[in-house]
């Protein structure tokens, strides 16, 4: 390893331990308990049934400090199913929380500074032009949710896809995806592609894997051995989707604080999430 | 049918004539005097005496009388008695009479082909001058002849002796009087001159100011006596009086052309105005008509689809029973450039707006948007540059590297990111260079990113609230947006087709979110856009210097495009960004600007051509070589090279004289140091003229003021009559001292008579008769 990438994650590092130490957001505390957590989810109701009243998801933003902002970090509320049913909710609100804290310190943006998550079907989508879901290997999403998508997308946002892995789940995303999508191909993105140079210049893409799996031993899940990045271009070659696949970018943001979790993966996750969000903001 | 005013004129000379025997003129010029015989005297001293004896006979009268009753009689008496005094006297007029035969008298006969418009009850301008001085029997001419040795002179362009009004041709395309009265007057210096006549409707259009030609006439005293043909207004006519193209326009480039028409006759009616691109038509706008002699601005709006210098025909269809058609077209060159214009948008942040923007003008072949962005501290993301050096310090650090660009917008970047010497270079690109200034909303924009008491600030439209200097003040607002007056026909705020459809769409886009407070404009800046309350302002700009600025401090006009309202295929979004930064780079200079004075002249017609030049950073240079590079419509190319002309800075100049008819291609080209400084073309067109057939009515204003500023007098065909008979009176030449009687003018026997029956009659009223 380079000294540059211990400069940036020390960086990292400094910024989420000063960002635990200082408990933020002390002004309003009843609105930092997790709104979802994954201990919750399963006593919430049954599969189909709405997990949560939207108004129970976005009180953030009803705050005078979210006005004006520039950036959100959305993420996409989507209808699960199977084992997993409430997968969109996976490492929230810690990880985006985690993650924005360390996009104050590294770009100069004006992002707001709590969580977001927004189902697909809501017309107030459009105000976020960047979106980030995960766990697709469990979408089944609704009709309703597929137009929201896809007329989100072709409007000019974008969606940033993480954490499933191996043939399965593929298919499962493949299949949801082509029919918010049907017209366009899922295509290898490149080393070379500018989205690997934005802000940071990546030269590999690493397999993050879950923090189960950081200790040592192998970094995959299921089937999927060797980590991908690949994108679907509209008809005039933007970027409306980027997709990763058989790693876990997000779960590198929820540990970043951990001494046990290694600096390799979560520089990388942070890295590759901050290039994608600026190269979404100005392609 | 004679016009009014000069009916009343003619009128009123008769009258005038009858009570005092001579005409008004005659006593303007001539010096009253009184030749009295020593038969007067006798006569005098017969008068006094009687007035004597009966102002005694009236006191010593008393009757059954009051004294004003004597009064009044007494004072009757010898009233009648002065106005007998009075022609005893014997007065007259001295005058000064030009000798028959002795003198040259001019006689200009307009050429032009406005003289064939017949606008007198079927018959033309054209026709009077034939029957007036056709032939022998003609009436005016041959009592000029008799008076006068006559020199004729046609004129519309040039100016020409002619033997006899059979050598006029009425095909002239231009009217040059000043031209014609002084090269007649040249001619004819030298000889015995009582005047100068001129036969024209007056429809001068050489554009030239008059004085020059008349102060010499005044100075020799040379009267003209103008003779107006025509009306004044036309009953029935349609015009197109003007039309304002730009000269030069971007490819595929929306424009909005404003037709002024003014009509006589068709007050209510609905016509189309269309607009043809070389056979093609692009445009047809409906218009009803206003009242009478009352112009309409008809904003036409089309695409320019085609590159190259485009001849676009703007016309009316003429109506069956109009009396003059050939005005009811006007046609514009206009080149429409297939070029790659250079905007710099810098952004301080990274921002929605700038992936929007991108996107909105990423298919217009026309722009080329360089974008730098700033993502952290002295880091910078570069999109549109031209090569891996292009901008790679950052925003541009000299003159000549920021004046590259024709168009600079300005995202949320704070006033500090700039250096002193880059803030100023920023207000002198819009003053001095002449390119335009954008500035956007955002937390780090206007007052806010603190750009109060800047360069910037000045060169900006709106006024910045400088209380919200450190942006802590929270300011935000969510509006919706409307088009001002000026906005809702503005070309860069055109979102729908037509005006309308525009301004409807404007009401229903999303509303859009605001952090800069700005309320108002600078004076001279024009709003286009506001908030819904009217109170904020949201498109504003303003020339300043050589360039203009444009202030939009809406920091996410993206909803337009992202909005769960807008169709996912609408282009309204990228419309208004096309729109509004070819508006930005249209009419922003290089650094060579070839500049013609008008694009069509007439063969052999002289053509001026000018250019202005700068050096790198804009600043004018007059050591260059510059060269006119000229190709004719055979494809031959000439140079013609061009000098400073040493009264301004940068102008070179010099003229060229088209010999052949079609159009023409003008490439300036200036060289420094052997070194290309650029280069600029222009076109022009050679035909024949239409323009006599615009304001071809007969400008009775003009006419009189020539005559009045040199001596002369102003006649219509209708008291044309007297012409002969005032120039013997007014003119100069060779004159004769005569004197005409006044005693036996029919007022005296008048006056005399109203006194004596006004005498008899108050005697018989008060019973003393």
């Amino acid at each position: 390893m380079r000294p540059r990438v211990f400069v940036r994650a020390g960086v990292i590092a400094t910024a989420l331990i000063g960002a635990g130490w200082a408990a933020p957001w002390p002004t309003a505390p009843a609105v930092h308990t997790p709104l979802v957590s994954r201990a919750a989810a399963p006593a919430a109701g049954q599969p189909g049934r709405p997990l949560f009243r939207r108004e129970d998801l976005r009180p953030t933003l009803k705050r005078p400090s979210a006005n004006a902002r520039e950036f959100f970090f959305t993420r996409a509320i989507y209808n699960g199913g199977g084992r997993r049913w409430a997968s969109w909710a996976t490492d929230f609100p810690k990880a985006d929380r985690q993650f924005l804290t360390i996009l104050d310190r590294l770009v100069d943006m004006d992002a707001y500074e709590m969580e977001n998550a927004i189902q697909l079907d809501d017309p107030a989508i459009r105000r976020f032009p960047f979106l980030y879901a995960l766990e697709v290997g469990n979408m089944y999403m609704t009709q309703a949710e597929v137009t929201g998508l896809r007329e989100y997308l072709l409007a000019g946002g974008f969606l940033m896809i993480d954490d499933f892995w191996g043939t399965y789940e593929w298919e499962n995303f493949e299949a949801e995806i082509k029919r918010v999508l049907p017209e366009y191909q899922i295509v290898d993105l490149p080393l070379n592609h500018p989205l690997f140079n934005t802000v940071y210049n990546i030269k590999e893409i690493v397999q993050v894997p879950s923090i189960n799996n950081a200790q040592g031993g192998p970094t995959w899940e299921r089937d999927g051995y060797d980590a991908q990045v690949k994108g679907i271009f509209d008809a005039t070659g933007r970027l409306m989707v980027v997709i990763n696949w058989n790693t876990d970018i997000g779960d590198a943001w929820e540990w970043a604080e951990s001494p046990y979790y290694p600096l390799r993966y979560s520089t990388y996750a942070i890295e590759m999430t901050v290039n994608i969000i600026v190269y979404a903001m100005s392609h | 049918m004679p016009d009014g005013p000069f009916a009343s004129v003619a009128m009123f000379e008769s009258v005038f004539e009858f009570f005092f025997k001579y005409r008004p003129i005659v006593f303007g010029e001539g010096t009253l005097a009184f030749r009295p015989t020593v038969a007067t005297f006798v006569a005098a001293v017969a008068v006094v005496a009687i007035g004597v004896a009966t102002f005694r006979t009236y006191r010593r009268v008393r009757a059954n009388t009051r004294p004003i009753d004597r009064a009044v009689l007494t004072g009757l008496r010898l009233t009648i008695l002065a106005v007998l005094l009075l022609c005893l006297f014997r007065p007259v007029l001295v005058l000064s009479q030009v000798v028959a035969q002795q003198n040259f008298l001019g006689v200009l006969i307009d050429d032009s082909r406005s003289m064939e418009i017949a606008d007198r009850d079927g018959a033309s301008r054209a026709d009077f001058v034939a029957q007036q001085f056709g032939g022998e029997e003609s009436p005016l001419l041959t009592a000029l002849a008799d008076r006068f040795a006559l020199r004729l002179f046609s004129f519309s362009s040039s100016t020409n002796r002619i033997t006899s009004v059979d050598d006029l041709t009425f095909d002239g395309t231009r009217t040059h009087l000043g031209q014609a009265l002084t090269r007649a007057h040249e001619e004819l210096a030298g000889v015995p001159l009582s005047g100068m006549v001129v036969v024209t409707d007056g429809a001068d259009n050489a554009g030239v100011e008059l004085s020059d030609a008349l102060v010499p006439l005044e100075a020799a005293g040379v009267p003209v006596f103008t003779v107006g043909l025509g009306r004044e207004n036309y009953s029935r006519d349609i015009q197109l009086s003007r039309v304002d193209t730009p000269r030069s326009i971007l490819k595929g480039a929306a424009l909005v052309v404003d037709v002024l028409l003014t009509q006589n006759g068709y007050a209510g009616e609905t016509v189309s105005v269309q607009v043809e691109d070389e056979g093609r038509i692009v445009a047809d706008q409906e218009v009803t008509l206003p009242a009478d002699g009352e112009p309409a601005t008809v904003r036409v709006r089309f695409t320019a689809s085609d590159a190259g210098a485009r001849l676009f025909s703007f016309r009316v269809a003429p109506r069956p029973d109009e009396m003059v058609t050939q005005n009811n077209e006007r046609n514009a060159l206009v080149v429409v450039e297939d070029t790659r214009e250079k905007i710099l948008y810098f952004e301080g942040e990274p921002r929605w707006e700038l992936k929007f923007i991108r996107r909105a003008v990423e298919d217009d072949e026309n722009l080329q948007v360089a974008t730098l962005q700033r993502t952290a501290e002295n880091k910078f993301m570069r999109m549109g540059v031209e090569d891996a050096q292009d901008l790679i310090g950052g925003f541009p650090r000299t003159r000549e590297e920021l004046f590259k660009y024709r168009a600079i917008i300005l995202g949320s970047i704070e006033a500090n990111y700039f250096t002193p010497d880059q803030l100023r270079m920023i207000a002198d690109f819009v003053s001095e260079r002449g390119g335009s200034l954008l500035m956007l909303g955002g937390q780090r924009a206007y007052a806010e990113g603190g750009y109060a008491g800047t360069p910037v600030a000045d060169v900006l439209p709106v006024m910045l609230n400088d209380t919200a200097g450190d942006g802590e003040d929270g300011f935000f607002v969510e509006t919706s947006v409307r088009p001002t007056r000026a906005g809702a026909t503005h070309p860069t705020t055109q979102i729908a087709d037509t005006e309308e459809a525009s301004g409807a769409r404007w009401l229903e886009l999303p509303p859009i979110t605001m952090v800069n407070r700005i309320s108002e404009i600078k004076p001279g800046a024009t709003k286009l856009l506001e908030s819904g309350d009217g109170s904020l302002v949201v498109l504003a700009f303003q020339r300043y210097g050589a360039g203009k600025t444009l202030a939009f401090p809406v920091q996410d006009s993206w909803m337009w495009q992202m909005h769960a309202d807008i169709a996912v295929d609408d282009q309204t979004h990228e419309t208004l960004w096309r729109r509004l930064m070819r508006w930005m780079v249209d009419g922003v200079p290089d650094q060579v600007v070839a500049d013609l004075p008008t694009d069509q002249v007439e063969l052999d017609e002289p053509l001026a051509l000018r250019a202005e030049v700068d050096d790198a950073n804009y600043e004018e240079i007059n050591n260059s070589q510059v060269s006119a590079w000229i190709t004719d419509p055979d494809e031959e190319l000439i140079e013609v090279p061009m000098d400073w002309t040493a009264d301004r800075d940068g102008e070179y100049a010099s003229s060229f004289v088209p010999r052949k008819e079609g159009l023409y291609e003008v490439r300036m080209e200036a060289t420094s140091d052997g070194e290309l400084l650029g280069s600029d073309t222009a076109y022009v067109r050679v035909a024949p003229s239409d323009s006599e057939y615009y304001d071809s009515t007969m400008q009775a204003p003009l006419l009189e003021r020539v005559a009045e500023e040199t001596g002369g007098r102003f006649y219509t065909a209708d008291t044309v009559d007297s012409l002969v008979d005032d120039i013997q009176t007014v003119g100069g030449g060779v004159t004769v001292v005569e004197e005409r009687d006044l005693w036996d003018m029919p007022v005296f026997l008048l006056l005399f008579l109203t006194l004596v029956l006004g005498e008899w009659g108050y005697r018989r009223s008060r019973g003393l008769a």
